[in-house]
Order: C-alpha cells, then structure tokens, then sequence
C-alpha cells in the first residue's frame, strides 16, 4: 500500500526525469541549455497545473478540503486565543442555558408514558355545570358507562387504598403507594408484567373474585423491599398486615396512576361488594380510566358521553347530587397529569433561555464581523489567488462551526451542572423532574442548536466577506473605506438588537422580584415563626380496631408538651400552605349544598398560630366525645352562608355536619381568615372540627386519621428540636420516625416555590444578558475608537477640545442603547402576556419595572462606553497621525 | 500546437497508453517520444497530459510502477500493465473497434 506521500514523491519524480531528459536531448541537439529548459517546459506544458491534476487523482477534494479548513480555523484560534475564548465563553452560555432549560422541559413535557398507545386514553369524571369538584364514579354509573357507550374499547376503574399503605420487606417495611384497580387495568395499558402471569383477565363484575388475594409489585418496591429475589411470583407478602400472594411484577419505569406521590407502588384487586351497590355517601368511588376506539376522537367521545351522562345523573335522587355530576369530562390522560401552570412556566422559562441563546449568537456575530474586517487583506489575498466565493464562505462558515462545537461541549457541562442545582433547590412540590438523564431528543436538540449556532453567528460575517471586492482591500492603507462605514452600522445595529432582548429579560426579572417581594409581605392572618411542623405518616391499619384518637394523638400530644422548651403542641389535618393533604366536602346545611373544606384540629392550635376569633369561640378541653358537637368556620365560610351576612353571630348554633349519626356538629365560632393553599389565592370555606370529638363511629373518622400535621411552638432552635421529636414520634410508632420536618416559615416559603425558581433562573438569563450586552458594546466602541484613531487625532490638531472627543463616542453609544431600550420596550410590551400567570401584585405592564429595567440596562451601557470615550479623549495627535 | 487538433475522445489517451505499455514497460519520457513517434505526429498531445492519466491508471490498477534504468542509464521509474491492464486494455480495443466500424460504416453509406 503506497502512502499518498510516496505517491506524490514519485510522480514529482516522473516529471522531473521527463523535464530533464528532454533538456539533455536539446542539449545533445545543440540548442543551449537555458533555451533547452525554457523549450521543454513550454512543450510539457503547465507544469504546476499538472501535477496539481495528477494529484488530485490521490486526492478527496471535499473532504480535504474541509479539513483544510478546520486545521486553519485550528491554527487561528491558537493564534488569537483571547478573541477565541471569547467568543467560546459567551457561546457556551448561550448553549448551556438553552440546552439546560430543554432538559427540563423534555423531562416534564414531552415524556412519552409507559403505556401502549397512550394517546387513546383518556379519563372520565363527573362534574357539575361550574366544573369547581371533579368526582370520582360509583360503580353502578360505571356499568351504565360501560353498556350505552360505543366509543371505548374497554374501560377500566382504581382506586388509591385508604391510607398510608405499608408492605412488610425484608428487613423493614416500606412506604408504598398501594392501588386497588379492576383486573383488566394492565390489559388495559398494554402493558404485561415483567414477571409472573399477572392478575387472571376477567372483565369487572359483581361477585367477580378471580384474583382474591392477588397483588402485583412495581419495580422499585420488588428492588428495594425485596432486594429483586427471583422467586417473588408465588411468594405470601403482608400489606398493611395483611397477607397477599404475589403474582407478578411490573416492567421497571411503569406505574399507575402516574404523577402521585414519589413512592413504589402495589397493585391489588377490587372486589365489588355491597358498597358498590348505591350511590350514596357510603358507597364507594373510584378513577376511571378508558381506551378509546382508533380513529374515535376525544370530542366525539366527549359528546356520546355527554348524553349516556343525563341518564346515569337523572338516577340520583338528591336534586344537588345530580346537578353536580350533570356533566361527564372526557380527557387525555397526557393532559391531565401536568399541570396547566407549571407547562407555561417551563415553556416562558425555556423562551427567556432561547432569548440569551440569540444574544450571545448576536454578539458572536458582531465579533466574528470585527475580525472579518481586520482579515479583510488576507481574504482578498485568498480570493485573488483562485479562491472561490463558495470557498471562502465554507471556510468561514468551518470556523462557526468549530467555535460553535467547543461551545456545546462546554455549555453541556454548564447546562449539567444548572440542572442539577437547580433540581436540588426547587422545591420538591413543584413535582418537576430534574434529573440530569440525556435521552436522544436533547441529544438531538443540542446537535440542531450547535448547527443553528453556527450558521447563525457566521453566516452573515462569511456572506459579508465573501462579497467584498478584492481590490481595494488589497490597496495600501485603505481601511476606512464605505463599506467598512457600513459594517459600522450593522455591528451597531446588532448591538442595539442585543440591547433590545436583554431589557426584555430584565423586566422579565424584575416583575418576578417584585412578585416575590409582595407575596413575603401578605398578611397571612397567622403565625409562622417559631413553629415546627411534621408531616405525620399514620399507619393506619395498626389502629382498626382501636381509635387513632385516644391511642396515638393522645398520648402524642401530651409527651410532645413535655418536652422541655415546647410552648405547646397541636395536631392539624393540614398546616396553612401544607399543600400535603386536604379533604372537601359537600354539605347539606339549610336546604343549601355547602362545598367546604375540612379540617381536624386539637384546640391548642389556635394558640399555636395566633389566630383571632372573629366570633365565638374555639375548641377548648371542653368538647368530649360525649359533649355537644362543634364545629368552627372561617370567614370565606361566612360571607357565603351567614344568615345574617352583616353579623357572623348570626351562624352560631346552626348545625353545619353529622359527627356522627346521632351528634350534629353545631357552628361555635368563627375564625380568621387565612391563606390556606397559597398565598397568593383568597381563603375558601373551611370548617373545622375537633379532634377530640372523631371517634370510630365517626363517619370522618376515616379522612381524619390518615394523615395529620404535628405542629410544636417552641422557642428552641429547630435543629435540637427536631432529632428529640422524632425519637418521640418513633417511640409512639416505628413508622413515624420517617414523617417529614419542617419549619412553617420554610413552609410559606416554600409555598410559593415555583415563582421563586422563576426568579432565580429569570435573575441568571437577564444578569448574563446584561452583562454580554455591555461587553459587546464596549467592544464595539473599542473597535470603532482604534479605527478611528488618526481621525480624532486630527480632530484634536485642527483645535478639537477633548470634551468633544469624549461626547462624540459616548453619543454613538447613547444612539445604540437608546434605540435598543425603545425596542425593547415594545417587545417586553408582548411579552408581558407570557409571564402574567406568575405575577402577583404586579401588572406585567407596570411603569416602575419597566422604566427601572430601561434605566439600568442604560446606565449600564453607558458607563461601559466611558472607557472606549476617555482613550478617545486621550488621543494623542502626533502619535495617531505619525502611525500609517 | 496545432489549431486543427482536435480533442481525444475520452479514454482514448488511456487506451494508446495501455497499449505502448503492453508492448513494452517503459518510463514517461519514453512513453511520450513513443507516442509522438508511432502515430507519425499526426496525434498532437501535450506530453504533460500524460502524467494526469498515468496516476489515473495508477489509481485503477491497471499499471504498476517500479524504479529501473532508462535505455540511456539513467534511473527512471518504470510503468508496466498488470493483468487488470490487460483486461482493460482488451475491452477498450474492442468497444473502439466497434465504434469506429459503426462511425466507418455510416460515413460510406450517408
């Protein structure tokens, strides 16, 4: 095999032998030697030429090409190393957060779910006209469903187990989110167990009892409870103390329902039963779920089920009951399991990224135009040695390229990085994946953006180069010519478009922190300092038979108040902006239907949160399970149901809810408002009652006992506090032990996590934008300063004052910012409407922001321009016009 | 050269040099008095060209090269067909003796 260096050896070899002998043979012939060579030259013809062509035989002219190009972008970026890390660095920010802000969003949008064709399923459930409470189905509705409707293939039902759900490991018992869902669920999905033969098919029927006992384990739960034994199937496990016979596992990345809590789940039968026969308060209501028939629409679905709906709600007999299950919903359940909010928020998230993204391209741009300009000699050169256009613009286009690449591998491990950060500060409520797993469309995306980086940075510096005519670049001296004017106003241009998006982030940012600013300061109507919380995990189905109330609570309380430094405890359903847990109910109260939200409270909670009583009073060690019931309400509860709207008094005695059969719970006080699910939402009707009176019997009892808030006021730093509270929660039950602390000032700051996220990202992408567009208008200035440096030297020698100088700079630099800050206000203008769902107490239009991001963005620019101004000041004439 | 010259038709350089080889393996300069010589100059071709087809035939493996002596003594590098030449060269012959009896033939009858 002939290297292609030997190759070329040899053919120069070949040509110089035939040169030479042809010249002996003139030679012998007489003629003298200097006219001999120049004679079998001339008959060999254009030497260089052919052995250029008898190269290119050995040669890929494309492919060398290109990697001629590369080695000489290589080489000139060793050259300018400064120009070049420059250029990289500001890429690599844009890169970064963009790729970093789609990481993201592929996670959280654009996951495909782990079930067959998962486009055709949709959930159904009831609702009333004002669609405000969305209800789970009784089983005798499902039926009529299932017999009237034609545009389903199959459907399906489940249900979370009531509780917190415990399976017996190993070695210890684990957490699970355990499920109830009909046997032909899996079928359902598309999706068969990885292990084992699954739940015995058989389509959901009263007395239907194949899979009695039966329980299927997700992947996470076979791994971590039972350390994936291979002989799962078959085996005997204990729920909730209760024994089931494995019969399969499920693939790992599958679960349903989806979007629920973060633990594994299990899945058991439901068996129909005499709850499922009515429709009433004690009959049971489960999640539908239903595959639609290919080529059945979702509206079409949507109007069938519309109309199957008014027969199934005209079989209740309560008149309010039907009214709020009128209405069947019929959607995706793609749709319905991202929230409408967070998806604009990522997505106005992944626009202010892409708008860094432009910037920094934008400013590449202007730089890779400068060098252009200060290359101009050494292209024309190029171009009059036989380069063409073409030529010239891939090899321009190859450094793009080139920068752009070291870019993304940089701005991958930036964006890296920012993910996992800011995975580790979001608030886990945000329910927002932020794992750093790289699947094939961000690898995709980031491929398309390196491209679209390049071409964009590059293209019009290479396109501008490649037109310039050859020459008068060529000329001695001739830089400033009118086309280098033009340049000027281009890169100016450029700049004031820099300016332009970068005020758009600012008062992006802006908006944000005044948001945030105004919802710390909302009066909450309650205390938050001071007191700790823990998100009590109650293991229900170690308390059947006795009552959570007197065995646990109880005695919880009172040991907590032990403790030294403890001011007092109390017990709650759910603290203020607990987000954890929340009960509504519907009510019967004076022939109204009340909506209202319950909750379960010890009376010391009152003197824990400092809440004031409007009217009334509050729980005290009074009510006993054998005295009258009670109940308090809160305002937003008032002013819908107050008798008398004017005088709360008026509500005092009224019966509002049945404790139990024979214990009506009687309205004793009101008290104060309070923000209960987010600070930036009005109260809803709340009622409350005291946990001292929940018995067994009762028919809340259930609700009340699965989960509760243990709150402590305590002067004492939460740091020792919380290891000595949780020894005392495990001694009153093993699993307690893993109930989650928090403070309730981290709770309200919590609760309003996402806009503070917003912010902090908002605070990065417009800080880096202000910062790239203060460095390329500094550039530019710079630029246009040394250019100009033997006119303002002659300015200064035909009587110029330095003043002049000085303003003559800091004018065109007043001329960009200024142009720039108009536009840019029109854009933040539009762009208002993508944030507006964040704000709070602020209009996206509001003045103040506005005008404060102008005048930042613009002081900014102005005292970057300072420096480029004093060196034109600072000119010295002799000097400027001696050089050239 | 000459303005009545007229372009080769393509392949027609490749199959003239095949065929000198064939004869005898011999080094550019040769090659290119041999041509010059054999078609009595009425074939103008720049001796440079040569070289272009020479890699040409390199590349495709119907020649091989190899150092030698030139008749004259001095050291040269030698082209000599190969097999694959042969081949080549016989199919070429072929496909123009074709060409040229069909061309021949229209002439006379047109």
């Amino acid at each position: 095999m002939y290297s292609r260096r030997r190759r070329y050896e040899e053919l120069g070899e070949s040509m110089r032998e035939h040169l030479a002998e042809r010249v002996d043979e003139l030679v012998e012939q007489g003629v003298p030697r200097e006219e001999a060579e120049y004679r079998a030259r001339r008959e060999f013809g254009n030497v260089t030429h052919i052995e250029e062509q008898a190269r290119a035989v050995w040669q890929w002219p494309r492919v060398e090409s290109l990697w001629a190009d590369v080695k000489y972008a290589l080489r000139q970026m060793r050259r300018s190393k400064g120009f070049a890390a420059a250029a990289v660095g500001t890429l690599a920010l844009g890169i970064g957060a963009a790729a970093a802000m789609f990481t993201v969003v592929d996670h959280v949008l654009l996951q495909p779910l782990p079930y067959k064709d998962p486009g055709r399923l949709v959930t159904m459930d009831e609702h009333g006209p004002d669609s405000r409470f969305q209800s789970s189905t009784p089983w005798v509705d499902f039926v009529q469903w299932r017999a009237a409707s034609r545009s389903f293939e199959d459907m399906a039902f489940g249900s979370g187990m009531m509780g917190r759900s415990y399976i017996q490991g190993n070695s210890a018992s684990l957490q699970v989110g355990g499920q109830e869902v009909s046997e032909n669920l899996f079928a359902l999905l598309g999706v068969k167990p990885a292990m084992g033969p699954g739940f015995v098919a058989e389509q959901p029927a009263m007395g239907a009892a194949k899979n009695h006992g039966s329980i299927v384990l997700s992947h996470s739960v076979w791994e971590s409870a039972f350390a994936g034994d291979k002989n799962i199937v078959g085996r005997v496990v204990r729920v909730n103390d209760e024994p089931y016979t494995v019969v399969g596992v499920m693939p790992a990345g599958f679960a349903y329902p989806l979007g629920g809590a973060p633990f594994g789940q299990v899945w058991t039968t439901i068996e129909l039963g005499k709850k499922d026969q009515g429709r009433d308060w004690e009959s049971s209501y489960y999640d539908a779920i239903g595959r639609l028939r290919p080529g059945v629409t979702v509206a079409a679905a949507q109007a069938e089920m519309t109309t199957i709906q008014k027969q199934v709600a005209a079989q209740y007999k309560d008149s309010e009951i039907r009214e709020s299950r009128s209405l069947v919903g019929v959607k995706r359940y793609d749709d319905s399991l991202i929230d409408k909010d967070v998806k604009k928020a990522l997505l106005a998230l992944l626009a202010a990224a892409g708008v860094l993204w432009l910037i920094a391209s934008v400013n590449v741009t202007n730089l890779l135009l400068a060098r252009a300009t200060a290359r101009q000699r050494e292209i024309a050169m190029r171009g009059a040695l036989g380069a063409s256009r073409a030529r010239l613009v891939q090899q321009m286009l190859v450094e793009g390229l080139l920068l752009s690449a070291g870019a993304a591998a940089l701005g991958i491990g930036l964006a890296l990085l920012a993910v996992k950060v800011t995975g580790s500060v979001a608030p886990v409520r945000l329910n927002v994946n932020f794992s750093t797993q790289v699947d094939w469309r961000i690898l995709a995306a980031l491929c398309g953006l390196t491209l679209l980086t390049a071409v964009l940075a590059s293209a019009w510096p290479a396109l501008m180069a490649a037109k310039a005519p050859i020459e008068p670049a060529l000329k001695q001296g001739g830089q400033q010519t009118g086309a280098g004017r033009r340049h000027n106003r281009l890169r100016s241009g450029l700049v004031a478009v820099e300016v332009a998006m970068s005020l758009t982030l600012l008062v992006a940012c802006g908006l944000l922190l005044r948001t945030i600013y105004t919802l710390r300061h909302v009066p909450l109507g309650y205390r938050t300092d001071h007191i700790i919380v823990a998100n009590l995990a109650i293991p229900s189905y170690r308390f059947t038979d006795k009552s959570v109330e007197a065995d646990l609570y109880q005695p919880l309380l009172q040991r907590t108040q032990q403790l030294h430094g403890v001011d007092a405890a109390g017990l709650i359903s759910e603290v203020p902006l607990g987000q954890t847990f929340n009960i509504m109910l519907s009510l019967r109260m004076n022939g109204n239907t009340i909506t209202a939200g319950l909750k379960t409270v010890s009376p010391d909670i009152q003197k824990i949160f400092g809440m004031k009583m409007l009217a009334g009073r509050f729980f005290t060690s009074g009510d006993t399970p054998t005295s009258q019931g009670v109940a308090v309400v809160n305002p937003a509860f008032a002013r819908e149901y107050a008798p008398n709207k004017h005088d709360w008094n008026s509500l005092l005695g009224m019966k509002v809810w049945n404790l139990r059969k024979d214990m009506p719970a009687r309205i004793v006080g009101v008290l104060e408002d309070e923000r209960q699910t987010a600070v930036a939402k009005p109260s809803q009707p709340e009622v409350e009652v005291c946990l001292c009176q929940i018995t067994p019997a009762s028919g809340i009892y259930q609700p009340s006992t699965i989960a509760m808030d243990l709150a402590v006021r305590t002067r004492r730093p939460a740091a020792e506090m919380i290891p000595e509270l949780r020894d005392l929660l495990k001694q009153a039950s093993p699993e307690l032990a893993n109930s989650k602390f928090s403070t309730m000032d981290q709770i309200v700051e919590d609760s309003f996590g996402s806009q503070r996220l917003a912010a902090h990202l908002l605070e990065v992408f417009g800080g880096s934008a202000l910062l790239l567009c203060v460095a390329g208008l500094y550039g530019l200035l710079a630029y246009v300063v040394s250019q100009r440096t033997r006119e303002l030297g002659l300015r200064i020698a035909l009587g110029a004052q330095r003043g002049n100088l000085l303003w003559l700079v800091l004018r065109q630099a007043g001329a960009m910012l200024l142009t720039g800050v108009a536009v840019g206000l029109g854009l933040a203008w539009v762009s208002g409407r993508l944030v507006r769902g964040f704000l709070y107490g602020v209009q996206a239009h509001d003045a103040w922001t506005l005008a404060g991001a102008a005048l930042v963005l613009f002081a900014s620019g102005m005292l970057a321009a300072y420096l480029p101004a004093r060196r034109a000041a600072g000119v010295n004439p002799m000097e400027a016009l001696r050089s050239e | 050269m000459g303005k009545e010259s007229r372009d080769l038709f393509p392949g027609a350089l490749e199959m003239m040099i095949l065929q000198t080889l064939d004869r005898r393996p011999m080094h550019g300069y040769a090659l290119a008095q041999r041509i010059k010589a054999v078609s009595d100059e009425l074939l103008q071709i720049e001796e440079g060209s040569l070289y272009p087809a020479l890699q040409r035939m390199l590349k495709a493996g119907w020649l091989e090269s190899e150092r030698g002596l030139s008749p004259k003594g001095r050291e040269v590098r030698i082209f000599r067909v190969t097999a694959a030449g042969a081949k080549r060269l016989e199919s070429e012959r072929q496909s123009f003796e074709r060409m040229f009896a069909g061309i021949a033939r229209v002439m006379e009858t047109a």
